[in-house]
Parts: C-alpha cells; structure tokens; sequence
C-alpha cells in the first residue's frame, strides 16, 4: 500500500506540503456590520500528517477549513492544494480538485439516504465516472468493518457505522487531503473513538493527509500536530498533543476571555 | 388565528404563486366565460329589441287544422284584413310583410353562407306611404319593382362580391332562378348580421314565392303613444277571424327571441366550462399538494404550536384560513384574466359564417359570485384533507428530529381501496364491451365507468410509483449513470407527493388518449361510411332536408356529357316495429350501377309497390327473410300497409335501412314529387372539375343543392371530428400547464429540502451541470410516470368504450392514432424538462458549503 502515495507524488510533484494558505483573510460585511473570521493566517499541513485545528466557538477555525478545502471563497491571501493555487480556478475546476483531491467528512455524516453504503462511498468515483479499484476499496471497507453492512441503506445504520461510511467515502478516491469538520461531534465516545482510530490509522499506515476541525481535546489527542486560533489568528501550536496538555491549552483561552 | 395564516401566506409567497395560478387559470375559464355569454346573450338582445322597437302586435296566420280543406290552407291575411287592422284604434302605421328562405349564389357561383335556411332570409320589399320600407334602408340603387329584379343587404353583396346590375343565381326551394340585383340595403336584424343573408324581392313575387296571390305571411303593427301593447293585441284579436290568425304582441316576440337567443348562446359556453371544469380538477391535485407540503414544512411549527395549547381545531382553522386568502387572490387575479379572456372569445369563436355580436362587456353578478365561489371554494375543500393532517401532528413532534416513515397500514387501505374501485370501474367498462347500442343508459354507465377509473387509478398511484419508476430509472439509470439514478430515487421518495404531481399529467393524458382514440377510430369509421357501398362517381344531394331537387333536374344530369349513368334516388322514412327506418326508392334497373349492393337472397329486380328489399341488420332485427310479410308505414302515409320482402341486402350506407321502388317512396314522400339525391356515374369513372361544373350547370347551379365527388363526401364526413380536435388539444394544453405549475412546485420544495444533499454532492465533486440533470431527470421521471399512467387508462378507457360505438357503427374498429399518441407523450416528457428548468438553476447554483455550514 505505501506505494499508492508514491504514486500520487508522481502525478502531482510537490513539496511535501499538501495545503497550504498564505496570508488568508475572511471578512464578512462591511462597516458596522463588518466581521473579520480569519486575520491574515498562513499554515501549510504536511503530507501524512494529521493536524487538528482548535480553538474556541466562533474563533473561525471551521471557516479556515472551509477556506483551505475550495468550500468558501477569501478575502485575500491564498490557498493552495499541493501546487494548485485556488484563486486562479473556476467553478468547474474547483468541483473537479475537490472531487479528485480532497475528501470531506461532515460533522453531520452527510450520506445521501436513497443510496447504499456502498453506492454512498463509491460516489465521488461514480461522479466522476471511473471505476473503483476494487483492492483499495476492500482494503478500504474492512479497515472500517462494513463489509457486512454495504447494503444497508444509511437510515439503517447507526450514527458510528454512518460516519465510518462517511470516512470510507473520503478515502475511495486516494484524496491528496481529507477534511474533517468535527467529525465525532455527533457520536458518542466509543463511536468517536473508532472513527478517530480510522482516521489515525489512514495517516500512518497509508500516508494519508487528514486535517481536523475539533473542539473535543480527546479527539485531538489523536492528532499529531494541534494549531490553536483564536479571534481569527494563529496563536499556538502544539506536536505530539496529549488531551490533558490540549485541556491545558484550552483552558488558557477560557481564563483568558474571562479576564479580558 | 387568522394573523398566522396572514403571515404563513407571506412567507410562502414564492410555493404559493404556482397554487394561485393554477386556481387562477381555472377561474379565468369559468369568469370569462360567464361573462362572454352575458355579454353576447345581451348584445344579442340589444338587436333582437331594436328589431322589435317599434312593432306593437305582429299578426301571423295560424297553422291550419289537419285534414283542412284546400282553400284553408291559404293565409287569410290579405290587403282587406290589412286595411282592416290598420283602422283599428290606437294603430299608427300598418307594415304587412311575407318573408321566406332563400340561398343565393355568389358572384363565383358558389354557394354563399348556405346551410342554415333560418339565417338565409328572403322578404318583400313593401313600400310605405312614403314609397320606401322602413325596415330596409336602402343604400344603394332601388328597390325590387318587378319580378326580374332583387336587392340585398350590404353584408349579403360584400361577402358574395355582388354588385348592382350583377345577375345573381338563387332558390328559394325548388327551382333556381336569376335576377337582376337593383339594390342593396341595410339591415339590423341579428340572423343576417350574425352571418346570414337576406334576399328582397318585389311584393307579388315574394307573395308567389311564400305564401299566395295577395297574401301576406304577416302583418306589423305600431302603437299610437299612450295604447300599450297588451291593449292593442286585445283590440286587433277581437278583429281577427279566431282560427285562423293570431295577434302577438312586440315585447312578447322579443322575449321570445331572447329566450332562442340565450340557448344559442348556452352553447358557447359548453366548451369553456368543459376546460374550466378540467382545469379547477387538476388544479385541485396541486392545491392539495403545495398544502401537503407546507404541512410537512411546517410539522415542527405545528408541533410547538399544540404544545403550547393550540387545539387541533385551531391549527386546522389557520390552514383554512390561509387557504382562503390563497383562493380570494387566486380569484380575483381570475376574474381580471377572465375579462381579457372573454374580450377575445367572440373573435376566436366566430367563424366566416357565424359571426358573434360585438357588444361592451356585461359584467354582471353571476360570473363575480361564480368566479369567487369557484376559486375560493376549489381552494379551501382541496385544503382540508391537508389540514386534516395537520391536526394529527402530535405535540412531541416538536421535540423529534427524523421524519417518520409512512405508516404501512395507511398504504395497504389505500391499495384495497383503489384495487376495489379499479376492478368496479374496470368491470363497469369491460361489461359494455358487450352492449350492442350507443343507448343513453350505456353511455352513462360507460362515463360512470371511466370516472370510477379515473379515481382508481388516482388512488392507486402512489403504489405504482414505485414499480413504473423502477422500470423508467433503469433507462434513465443507463443512459445517464449515477445522475440517474439518483433522479429515480428522488422520485421515488416520497411515492405520494411524486404521485400527486403526476396526477395532474394522469388526468390530462388519459383525457386526450381517450379522445384521440376514439375520434380517431370514428374518424376512420366515417371516412369508410360516408363512401361505403357507394358505386357512384358523383352525388348530386340537397344542402338542407326540407328541400328535394327538381325531377325534370334528373334528366338534364343523365344528358349531360360524360355521364354513363344517373340514377334518382328518393329518401324517405319506413316505420317498422316502433322505430323509424330510412328507406331508399330506386329504380331497380340502374340501381346496381350507382350502389355495390350485396344481395343475400332474393332478387332486387321485383322491387315495386308493396315490395320492398331489406338490409340485412333490419332483417335480424325483425325475423325477415325473403318472401317474409312485415307491416309498415312508409313516409308521411299515416296508416300501415303489408309488405313483401322480395331481396335481403347487406348493410349499405348508401342504401339505407331499405328499399323500395321509386315510384312508390316519391308518392308517399314528404314533398311530392321530389326526390333527394341523384347518383351520377361517369364514362370511365372519371372524376374532374369540368366534370362537376357540367353537372352544377345540369342542376342550374342552384345554391341549395351539392355536387360531390367520393372524396368530397370523405371529406365532409370527417368534418364533424374538427371540433372533436380541438377539444383535445385544448385539454392536453390546460394539462400540460397547470401539470407543469406542479412539477415546477414539488421541484422548488423538493429541492428545498434537500439543501445540505446537494451541498454534499457539490462538496465530493459533481459540478453543477451535474446537478441540474438529475434534478432535470427527476421531473421528466415524474411526468413519464403520470404519462405513462394516462395512456394505460385512456387506451384501457377507449377500448371499452369503443365496444359502444362498435355496436351503433358497422364499420367502427380500434384504430390507434398513433402520431397523436406520440405527440402527446412527447409534449409531456418535454414539459416535465422545462419545468425543472427554474428548480434545476435554483439547486445548481447552491454552494457546496451549505452542506456544512446549514447544520
């Protein structure tokens, strides 16, 4: 399996930095009503790295990953996706880099309930009509234990094997990068617990990209680099994050806003 | 209660608008209708009361007694009697008139507005005191002095293109005659103006023509100021010989008018309110689906509103509510539309020969209370079941977050329902099957049947939603891929509201295949009747049954170069057993040359009096055979007289139920001496436009009568399916429209709901082309399902039905008529593409964030 990134590397040459912004700015409004959700952040995610993004409610750590994932537009500053810079690409190619580059994983599962679970992570491969491979994608089901369950649709699934489903279908395609936005905030701890395992695991052993959006210090305990934003800007940053030392952290912020 | 109805109406505006005006085209139909038929009921009567203005009584012979003697069937009113009324007190003027039918010429010799001898007026033209008829204005030339000489209205010289000095070829019943037009003159009355024409010739003539020697047909008289009409009638009846005239007074002839008048407009009005009828139908399915679902957009709302005290009743009362201020909208903009509506029909209506009055609109009442009662109470019933539904909504529905499935009991009643009412109405239709006759009885079971269908198979759609849509989502699955497939599976969804929006497409379609079908297959019966058995080349016939050709005509036909053959043929009527028959008198010599007769048994050569030959349905139907005995009446003979029945014939259109020997039918004729058609066969069977100008010189060009060749006949047969033609499409329009406002409707609020699906889609990769087929694919699915059920049911429908039509024509056989079948399935798949065309932009341009972000 480690030669598939190999391969990856060489159709899209890079410089072992899978995302990248640069001097990224978010404003919503103007005048009075002017609101700034990202202050000028620059942060590049390494490739097979799992980075976690945290901070607190409304300090736009959800609005950078919509950003660096082609979701949201920007103010100013750029984005880029291996070498491809966002800004210079029309609707069409963007659809087309999300498709075949990033794979998403929504806090709200987001499955289309008319399709199997099958049919649900084969579906970036069937809209963009090519044919899954089929080792990868058993390779890629049993590692998060559907195989018995492709059938089902996903009202007949529980919120766990929904969101495994989910992480499946951002994997199909070999994703340069996946996006994760509170992936275990609808999962109770032992559901999250193996999401977040599958997530690890496609990191470290199949040299996946994986960025997080996450308010849980546990889930980032699983991460291997946590960045910190608050107010729009990058304040801290942490490798080898354990939950007590993310809680730690966390709770600077939560002193800080009380005393400010 | 009525503020949260106010303020749901606001908020829905956009979902709304397509329930509005599918309402809104339905009352548009009903109002301008209404009104239309006001307006030109009173147009009408504005000219019927002009024509009346200023006669107080009119005095008209009475018909005289049967069995009178000869000298009492001649009017008794005469110049004696006329001086004699016009000294009656209270009288100022005296107007004797002798009006009659007439059917002239054009200047090209063809016929002019013939076929309706009540609006192809002739009168005298009697010179007042003053050497002029008032009545007659003239505007050209003068009046009619002598029998060589004739005046018409200006409408009559404009349409034929005749002019003074012109010789103009006309028939009053019999023979044709020409004069020499001297005049031309104005008239109001509504029969001429309405696309008749009137003829005026000089007194004695007229006298000659239509009633005797110093004779009038009636006489008009004018009150002096201060006599009412109804004192004068009383005076000039006291005058008049009691038997024999009878005085009437002005305002009781024009209310009589008016009431001939308003039927005829009645009849205007049948066609609109057929296309309101069926579009305020099919409007209700999409009344009761933007209901449906707005309850279902609003199952939380209504949850928390019964969980702080609201009760059922209320929440009920605020759906009513909000489905009356949709109806009263709805209203109002149809009744607007309504007036343009009704501004154009008369000039959509009115033909070349049937002009419509113009006239102000009359907006009266009626169609105001119609137009509200309509909209307003289509509307708010076809609320109620949903906002029965709403009641249901449990309180703890507000706390709940996943939509509950459709409960399966509900689905398994609703399919025992509809397979009831399926096997009652498909039976209904396939016991008719059996029927013989196209009687009244039949063809009420055979509606009664269709309805019941109709609603069966409503009933039953959303069931068959998912076996049809399975079948065309692997069509559309293969030539589309995952786009496709998902389109099938949104369709499929929610089976009832899917089933719902087709509903609409289902009515119209099984409405139009019906029509189409059978007219299609009457049309081809037609087309085989009008010619069948016919062995002539040409068929020389009189335009209006009350007049016969002149024998001597006959002789000067078979003269004519070209001419092999002809052969008078004398129709009368045979009533045998309690039912009148038609009977044919020929010649039995030339008979064989003008009609292919099958002869079963017998021989036709022993025709004669007291022999007659029979078809062979006739002869089932009473036990003939030949040499059999049957009593029988023929023509206006009262009393019945024993026949032999000498030859037993195949059924043949042109020979009718029977036939006897010329000779006998012309003596027990309706008009002596006359006969009806003339069969005329050429040298070669050559057919040609000399030909048929020698044979219309033969008749004297007289107007009243038709040369035509077989195709002719063909033709004219299929003519009666035009109207027949229009309906249908006019159906398939209203359904098309008001089907496409439901699509649009159910794909807006389909594509509502699912916001954060398509966000996903966008988010892993399907650009927006993408997503505007699948929603595009979607609506073609749901209007493929509606056609699809239409067609069954129209054809299933058409066929038993058909059976009814099978037994009353002999040459009836379903004919499919398939370029009509293949338009309409075309038209509706292309309308179902063009609907989704606002929903697809609308999900199309969806950001893939929302997926995310609307959490």
């Amino acid at each position: 399996m480690t030669a598939d990134p190999l391969a990856m590397h060489a159709l899209h040459p890079t410089t072992g930095i899978a995302a990248a912004t640069t001097d990224l700015s978010k404003v919503y409004g103007s005048g009075d009503t002017r609101v700034v959700a990202l202050d000028r952040v620059s942060i590049a995610f390494r490739e097979g790295e799992f980075t976690a993004i945290m901070g607190p409610s409304g300090c736009g750590k959800s609005t950078l990953m919509h950003c660096a994932a082609g979701l949201d537009s920007v103010s100013s500053g750029s984005v880029r996706i291996g070498t491809t810079e966002l800004s210079t690409l029309n609707d069409r190619q963007l659809t087309q880099l999300r498709r075949d580059r990033i794979g998403f994983i929504f806090q709200a599962f987001n499955l289309l309930p008319t399709l199997t679970a099958l049919e649900n992570i084969t579906l970036p491969l069937t809209i963009a009509g090519r044919r899954p491979d089929q080792q990868w994608l058993e390779h890629v089901v049993s590692m998060v234990g559907l195989s018995q369950r492709l059938d089902h649709r996903p009202s007949q699934l529980s919120g766990g094997q929904q969101q495994r489903v989910a992480v499946a279908r951002a994997l199909v395609s070999r994703p340069a990068i996946i996006f994760g936005d509170e992936p275990t905030g609808n999962l109770d701890s032992r559901a999250g617990a193996e999401v977040l395992g599958f997530l690890r695991d496609s990191v470290r052993g199949l040299g996946r990209t994986v960025v997080m959006v996450t308010h849980d210090p546990v889930a980032a305990g699983y991460a291997d680099r946590v960045v910190f934003l608050s107010d729009g800007r990058l304040v801290d940053e942490m490798t080898h994050p354990t939950p007590d030392r993310v809680l730690d952290r966390m709770k600077a912020f939560d002193t800080r806003s009380r005393t400010s | 209660m009525l503020r949260t109805a106010l303020r749901n109406v606001l908020a829905h505006k956009a979902r709304l608008v397509m329930t509005v005006l599918a309402v809104c085209l339905g009352v548009a139909f009903v109002c301008g209708t209404l009104v239309f038929a006001d307006s030109s009921a009173a147009a009408y009567r504005a000219a019927a009361s002009k024509n009346f203005a200023d006669i107080a009584v009119s005095v008209t012979p009475k018909e005289p007694p049967p069995g009178a003697a000869a000298n009492q069937r001649t009017s008794v009113l005469d110049d004696a009697l006329a001086r004699k009324l016009a000294g009656v007190p209270g009288v100022t003027a005296m107007r004797p008139s002798v009006d009659g039918s007439a059917t002239l010429n054009a200047a090209d010799g063809s016929p002019l507005r013939a076929g309706k001898a009540w609006a192809n007026l002739a009168a005298a033209y009697v010179p007042g005191e003053d050497g002029k008829d008032s009545r007659y204005p003239l505007v050209n030339g003068h009046a009619p002095r002598n029998g060589e000489e004739l005046a018409v209205d200006s409408g009559t010289a404009v349409a034929g293109r005749l002019h003074i000095g012109d010789t103009v070829t006309l028939a009053t019943d019999g023979p044709v005659m020409t004069k020499r037009l001297v005049g031309i003159v104005t008239t109001t009355d509504t029969r001429v103006t309405a696309g008749g024409t009137l003829a005026l010739f000089d007194k004695t003539t007229a006298q000659r023509l239509f009633a005797s020697p110093g004779h009038y047909t009636g006489i008009d008289l004018s009150a002096a100021p201060g006599t009412s009409q109804f004192e004068l009638s009383d005076r000039v009846t006291a005058v008049l010989p009691a038997d024999r005239a009878e005085a009437t007074s002005g305002s009781a002839q024009a209310a009589q008018q008016g009431i001939l008048v308003d039927t005829l407009t009645r009849g205007y009005e049948k066609l609109p309110l057929v296309f309101a009828g069926v579009s305020l139908f099919i409007g209700s399915f999409l009344i009761v689906n933007t209901f449906t679902m707005l309850v279902t957009q609003r199952t939380r709302e209504i949850a928390l509103l019964r969980a702080i005290g609201a009760s059922r009743r209320q929440v009920v009362r605020s759906i009513l509510w909000e489905a009356l201020l949709v109806g009263l909208a709805a209203s109002a903009a149809g009744s607007l539309l309504g007036l343009g509506i009704a501004s154009v029909l008369p000039d959509v209506l009115s033909t070349g020969a049937d002009t419509l009055p113009h006239g102000p609109l009359v907006i009266g009442p009626r169609p105001i209370v119609a137009a509200l009662g309509v909209g307003v109470g289509v509307t708010v019933l076809a609320a109620w079941l949903p906002s029965r539904r709403a009641a249901k909504v449990a309180p703890v529905e507000a706390m709940r977050s996943a939509e509950q499935p459709p409960s399966t009991t509900r689905s398994r009643i609703r399919g025992a329902v509809g397979l009831v009412l399926l096997v009652l109405g498909a039976g209904l239709l396939i016991s008719l099957t059996g029927a013989k006759d196209a009687s009244e009885e039949n063809l009420q079971s055979a509606m009664l049947g269709c309805a019941v269908l109709v609603i069966a198979v409503i009933v039953l759609a959303p069931l068959l939603a998912a076996p049809v849509i399975w079948l065309t989502g692997r069509l559309t699955g293969r030539f589309f891929g995952i786009t496709g497939h998902l389109a099938q599976q949104n369709a499929l969804r929610d089976p009832r509201r899917t089933a719902a929006t087709a509903s609409a497409l289902m009515i119209s379609t099984a409405l139009v295949t019906g029509l189409a079908v059978i007219g299609n297959s009457t049309g081809q019966a037609l087309d085989h009747q009008a010619a069948a058995g016919l062995g002539a080349d040409y068929v020389i016939s009189t335009r209006t049954p009350t007049t016969g050709i002149d024998p001597a005509a006959g002789q000067r036909v078979a003269d004519t170069p070209g001419v092999r053959t002809a052969t008078a043929v004398t129709d009368s009527t045979l009533f045998i057993g309690g039912r009148t028959q038609q009977i044919s008198g020929i010649d039995p010599d030339t008979v064989n040359a003008v009609i292919k007769l099958d002869v079963v048994s017998g021989s036709l050569a022993d025709l004669g009096p007291g022999r007659i030959a029979v078809s062979s349905t006739l002869a089932r139907e009473h036990g003939l055979s030949t040499g059999g005995r049957i009593n029988a009446g023929m023509g206006r003979n009262q009393g019945f007289k024993q026949y032999t029945v000498v030859a037993v014939y195949k059924d043949n259109p042109t020979a009718h139920d029977a036939l006897g020997a010329h000779t006998e039918v012309q003596q027990n004729g309706f008009m002596p001496r006359s006969v009806q058609r003339i069969l005329v066969r050429t040298d070669s069977g050559a057919v040609s436009k000399t030909t048929e100008d020698r044979l219309r010189t033969a008749v004297g060009n007289n107007p009243l009568l038709k040369v035509q060749d077989r195709q002719e006949l063909v033709r004219e047969a299929a003519g009666t399916m035009s109207n027949l033609l229009t309906l249908m499409y006019g159906l398939l329009a209203i359904g098309v429209v008001i089907a496409s406002l439901g699509i649009v409707n159910t794909l807006a609020m389909s594509v509502a709901e699912r916001t954060r699906e398509i966000g996903v889609l966008r988010a892993i990769g399907m650009d927006r082309h993408g997503i505007r087929r699948m929603i595009r694919l979607e609506s073609v699915t749901v209007a493929a399902f509606g056609t699809l059920l239409g067609l069954a049911g129209g054809l299933f429908s058409a066929w038993a039905v058909g059976a009814l039509a099978n037994g009353a024509m002999a040459q009836y056989s379903l004919a499919l008529p398939w370029e009509t079948l293949l338009l309409m399935c075309l038209v509706s798949l292309a309308i179902g593409a063009v609907a989704a065309a606002v929903p697809a932009r609308r999900a199309a341009a969806l950001r893939p964030l929302e997926a995310v972000a609307e959490a």
